[in-house]
């Protein structure tokens, strides 16, 4: 397939403005200003595109969900924050054609009628960070941007907005809220981002990489986006592979391509010549896949289907060195580190495995730690909690505990009870006045 | 190219902080871009690491004064994300990522390796200050794993002999 | 008016009420921890997840409000039931079962919840070691407030009153997750002036009192409603007190004025309710004292006050709406004396309503309006001095804090140029050469109304009978009433006084005593938020 979002990789000198518009870059926006908000969001629903970030809501819907009377302001933000384990495909983007976000960005905020618009990356990204400042610069100068876009009448400011290390803030109310200025703590939906969104109007919050399909939609056609795949799984989409593959990075593949041919066609299959043993298909929140189920297609109800979902396209790769009790405990540690710590099953949740899984690796299992780890991630999941992030880490992990259990059970009847629980004492301050000898 | 050290202001430097001309105009850009002043505190946390290295209390005050937002509110945000130095980093940190996709493509080993060439661990510094350790979670570069970022700037993947390459050549250049 | 039914009960509610408090309305009790009818929502404790038919998954009451033809299940569905204890125990897993040392034992939300819905049926699938936070296990986070972070379970409530309530921001979270702590910033003190209103809040014994810690269980106390005596904004507050010891006060809910806030000023005042009035003393010109029995005291006092040719009397708006109108109806109507109210501003108080508003106080007694509506002459500090110039055979002090200027020198020398009576709740520099001292009970054992700032006549009920001694001022008035001949006013008891105050007094008609209280608030959801 040729590539749409990765058109500009290995191009020289590709960041640039001119390189931009020499392939045609920025036309989808003059189409669009053309065209009008009703019949671009027409063409997006039309197009079937659906949300690159995670959850995989059509994006021309959640447009509609901006209350068309609103006075007053609203907003578009672009989610960079790219921060789910496996996930590396927007800074792919950012990194070589960051003028195809600017005008995914402009034409979204053009479809719902924002005239400021944010991008939120994540604080390490501080080369992409800088290169959508250059990015912007440029448009600015050549008034893509500002006050008359394009010299269309339509006025838009695009800002960047770095994080500082919160995996949270890639769910989009806590992002909004760190993009205020607070504590990245997810907010209590409804009311939904569309309605009250940031600065407490109506936001829309769009990945990277969807925004980054707009141009080519307006450009082509819906129809041509919508043939690639099957209904409701259109358009080409980015698959991060990392792990134990021979050829690891980004991939352009039609959505409905299976995780066989991403695995062991364009990623080279496995490294030194071992077997696969499982796969997590969208990011590490996904459930895990067996070897069994490499067959699976990914796009968002094929994954659905197999339990499991698309997610983000982070595919994860473990060959059969792996130990999954290992892996569960990596996972674990993460998810606990990032809790915000706002409600308690996930909080509480995530931190308790993160005890038991390293008592088992520490050689010191119980027979009833696996349906513990169950009953935990049952409890910290199915709206338990304020946001996803309690589901983000109990799917995942039970499916280990339940596809992988006799890894688990391999290592507790190996196991030794664990030693005495040791307190921590206050330091003996040697003796004081007044208490006999 | 290679990455830039980073100087760390003096506690005693900051205890009272007072930005100059060129942060305040800095600051009065950056309040353009947000309707609302508080919406900046992340933008100008950002400028102040840059400018002392770290945020120290009395920068955390005087962004808050800045602001008009209370100091403990402002230390509830900087200790929320974990990229804000609360205390002064070393020239050079060295943040190692550890989640799934490093971790099975050979972060423990780099993380083994830099215990045995620096003499730390993750959480400590060369008694010298040039180097810190953190171990850090997903860098979102999990295509080009083990990762290490360093200050700002990310490096991929990465081999012990690599590493090796990389921190002479930043203990060469600390100066 | 949605109507809607919950656990087979149905109810109607206003429009927006959320479920949390329509079930209250419909005598349901949902467990909460982080709620707060006066803060903001945030969802964030979980343990009021209530299944609402329709939905698939379970909802938080807090957040959900009232709809038309709802149907919500709490404790009649098992699911609820299910995920509750789930949720107690990840609160559980981390929380310290110190129970037994605990101050905060006896009103402690989690523990209540582990009793009432489980039953005390509480157990565990946890075996790691708790967490812990060294160092923040028995802290003093500023003058009041004691912190033990190991019990804090995360409900942000103590963070959202000082950034929504008192405005000064000076509680956070530091750090995230499991491991966040609540802490001042740079590790200050925490002085807001309602830092107390942290602890009250904290549903656990994360946060605790200074003055209160040990002193006593909170299952042997009694409560009974009372008003703040610090300044004229009349917060409503409870008198907690064991065995005639007053130990705290607490704030009793009042939308109106104080919300379930207290100042720190006005609630640590609960310590002074435990100083009463000396036993009668008499002092002679040649200064030897007695102590006769109360019939004697007060046959001697009318015969003082009937054989003084010029007679004046300092009242005090820190009395009650009776006792200023029998001291008006004694010495000003039957006896002819002068009689003034001084009235001091103090220090500026201020509290927020439920509303939202922040009232201040004009000046520094709970019933200077009181005076006002009774038509009393109001004089400031030179007023009060221009008074006490003027000679007279006999002075009565009806409450020698009325104003700090009587403690002064100038009005001491003053005083002492005549006879003096004095009615006292404790020792004060006038007692020492008053012809009479009489002892007055405090607050604690007194019975009235005032009337607020606002305008507003509060009832205060007696927590316990006076010490042996000392009487409630407007008993030592009946007495001197029946003694003076005054049978109209020679009742027995103040809602007597104030049934006579509200026939003769147009300021007071149509005010009915039994509905001056605001005592009918639930308890429970009074429990639930003052912790």
């Amino acid at each position: 397939m040729e590539p749409t979002l990765l058109k500009a990789r290995g191009l020289e000198g590709s960041r640039t403005l001119a390189s931009y518009l020499s392939r045609g870059g920025y036309e989808g926006l003059r189409r669009a200003l053309a065209l009008g908000p009703q019949e671009v969001t027409k063409s997006v629903i039309d197009s079937e595109l659906r949300g690159r970030g995670g959850a995989g809501f059509p994006t021309g819907r959640k447009w509609t969900f901006v209350p068309k009377d609103h006075p007053g302001p609203r907003y578009l933000v672009c989610n960079a924050d790219e921060s789910e384990p496996g996930t590396f495909k927007d800074r792919e983007i950012i990194e070589h054609d960051p003028h195809l976000v600017i005008e995914g960005i402009a034409i979204a905020s053009f479809a719902i009628g924002a005239h400021t618009a944010y991008i939120y990356i994540r604080g390490e990204f501080v080369r992409w960070a800088n290169l959508l400042e250059q990015a912007l610069g440029e448009a600015r100068r050549e008034k893509i941007l500002g006050a008359d876009v394009l010299g269309s009448g339509y006025s838009l400011d695009i800002w960047v907005h770095r994080g500082a290390g919160a995996y949270i803030c890639g769910e989009e109310t806590s992002l909004l809220e760190s993009l205020e200025g607070k504590r990245g703590f997810p907010r209590l939906k409804p009311p939904f981002p569309a309605v009250v969104g940031a600065f407490g109007k109506p936001t829309v919050v769009n990945n990277v990489e969807t925004l980054a399909c707009l141009p080519s939609i307006l450009t082509r056609g819906p129809a041509w986006f919508a043939s690639i795949g099957r209904p409701r799984n259109t358009g080409p989409k980015l698959f991060s592979v990392s792990g134990h593959v021979v050829r690891p990075g980004v991939y352009e593949l039609p959505l409905g391509v299976t995780f066989r041919e991403i695995i062991f066609e364009h990623c080279g299959g496995i490294r030194a010549g071992r077997k696969l043993k499982a796969f997590f298909p969208g990011g590490s929140s996904a459930p895990v896949l067996t070897a069994a189920e490499v067959d699976t297609k990914a796009d968002f109800d094929a994954c659905a289907e197999a339990g499991t979902m698309l997610g983000s396209g982070g595919v994860i790769v473990l060959d059969e060195t792996v130990d999954m009790v290992e892996a569960a405990a990596n996972l674990a540690h993460f998810y606990a580190h990032e809790s915000c710590g706002q409600c308690t099953p996930c909080r509480e949740g995530s931190d308790w495995l993160v005890d038991i899984l390293h008592r088992i690796l520490a050689g010191h299992g119980r027979a009833e730690d696996p349906d513990t780890i169950l009953r935990i991630c049952r409890f910290a999941s199915q709206g338990m909690t304020i946001c996803p992030l309690g589901d983000a880490f109990s799917l995942p992990i039970s499916s280990i505990v339940s596809k992988f259990r006799d890894e688990f059970e391999r290592r507790i009847a190996a196991a030794t009870p664990a030693p005495p629980r040791k307190h921590p004492v206050l330091p003996w301050a040697g003796p004081r006045p007044g208490f006999g000898r | 190219m290679s990455t830039a050290p980073i100087h760390a202001a003096n506690p005693e430097e900051l205890r009272e902080v007072r930005f100059d001309a060129a942060m305040e105009s800095q600051i009065a850009e950056l309040l353009t871009h947000y309707p609302i002043p508080r919406a900046a505190l992340l933008p100008v946390l950002w400028l102040c690491q840059k400018r002392y290295g770290w945020i120290a209390p009395g920068v955390m005050e005087a962004v808050a004064a800045r602001l008009g937002l209370s100091p403990a509110y402002v230390q509830g945000v900087v200790t929320f994300y974990t990229m804000f130095h609360t205390t002064p980093p070393a020239r050079f940190v060295l943040q190692v990522c550890t989640t799934l996709s490093c971790a099975v493509c050979g972060a423990g080993e780099l993380l083994a390796h830099l215990r045995k060439r620096l003499g730390i661990g993750p959480g400590e510094r060369t008694p010298d200050g040039t180097f810190q350790i953190v171990g850090v979670q997903c860098l979102g570069a999990c295509g080009s794993a083990p990762v290490v970022q360093v200050n700002d700037d990310y490096y991929e993947n990465l081999d012990p002999a690599k590493l090796d390459a990389l921190l002479d050549e930043l203990a060469a250049a600390k100066e | 008016m949605p109507k809607l039914t919950i656990d087979g009960r149905e109810v109607e509610v206003a429009q927006g009420t959320n479920l949390i408090e329509a079930a209250r309305l419909a005598g349901i009790a949902i467990p909460y921890f982080c709620y707060h009818p006066y803060l903001s929502v945030v969802g964030q404790c979980r343990i009021c997840l209530v299944e609402i038919e329709g939905q698939p998954r379970l909802a938080i009451a807090c957040a959900t409000p009232a709809a038309d033809g709802m149907v919500v299940r709490s404790q009649t569905s098992s699911r609820v039931r299910e995920a509750r204890e789930a949720v107690m125990e990840f609160l559980l897993a981390n929380h310290p079962l110190d129970c037994p040392v605990c101050d905060q034992a006896g009103e402690c939300l989690l523990q209540d919840h582990s009793m009432d819905e489980q039953g005390g049926q509480f157990s565990t699938h946890m075996v790691e070691t708790r967490r812990t936070f060294p160092g923040l296990e028995r802290r003093l986070l500023g003058p009041h407030v004691v912190q033990n972070q190991n019990r804090c379970i995360h409900c942000s409530r103590c963070i959202r009153f000082t950034q929504e309530i008192s405005e000064t921001s000076q509680l956070t979270y530091v750090s995230r997750g499991n491991h966040a702590y609540i802490d001042t910033f740079d590790g200050r003190p925490f002085d807001d002036p309602f830092s107390a209103c942290a602890a009250d809040v904290c549903p656990v014994g994360a946060l605790t009192l200074r003055e209160f810690r040990f002193r006593k269980r909170a299952w042997k106390l009694r409560s009974t409603p009372s008003i703040c005596p610090g300044c004229s904004i009349g917060c409503n507050l409870w008198i907690d007190h064991h065995e005639r010891i007053v130990y705290r006060f607490t704030p009793r809910e009042n939308p109106k004025i104080n919300a379930t806030w207290l100042c720190d000023y006005g609630r640590f005042l609960a310590e002074s309710l435990n100083a009463h009035g000396p036993a009668p003393t008499f002092r002679d010109e040649d200064g030897s004292s007695s102590s006769p029995p109360l019939e004697e005291t007060v046959r001697a006092l009318a015969l003082e006050l009937k054989a003084a040719r010029t007679l004046r009397v300092v009242a005090s708006a820190n009395l009650s709406n009776e006792e200023l109108f029998l001291a008006r109806e004694i010495f000003a109507g039957y006896l002819h004396g002068e009689l003034v109210t001084p009235v001091w501003p103090g220090e500026p108080r201020r509290m927020k309503n439920g509303h939202g508003v922040w009232l201040a106080s004009s000046d520094a007694h709970p019933n200077a309006n009181g005076a006002r509506r009774l038509g009393l002459d109001i004089v400031d500090e030179s007023g009060l001095a221009r008074f006490l110039y003027g000679a007279a055979d006999l002075t009565v002090l009806l409450d020698p804090l009325a104003h700090p200027y009587l403690a002064g020198e100038e009005a001491l020398q003053l005083l002492r140029v005549g006879h003096t009576l004095v009615f006292s709740q404790r020792q004060h520099a006038v007692c020492e050469f008053a012809r009479w001292t009489m002892g007055v009970a405090s607050l604690a054992c007194n019975e009235g109304t005032f009337t607020s700032g606002a305008d507003q006549v509060q009832r205060f009920q007696a927590a316990f009978a006076p010490p042996r001694g000392a009487l409630p001022l407007w008993q030592w008035f009946t007495l001197l009433a029946r003694e003076l001949g005054l049978a109209r006013l020679a009742v027995a008891t103040p809602r007597d006084v104030f049934q006579l105050m509200v026939s003769q007094e147009r300021s007071f008609a149509g005010l009915a005593w039994e509905e001056l209280g605001g005592f009918d608030t639930d308890s429970y959801r009074e429990h639930q938020h003052v912790g």
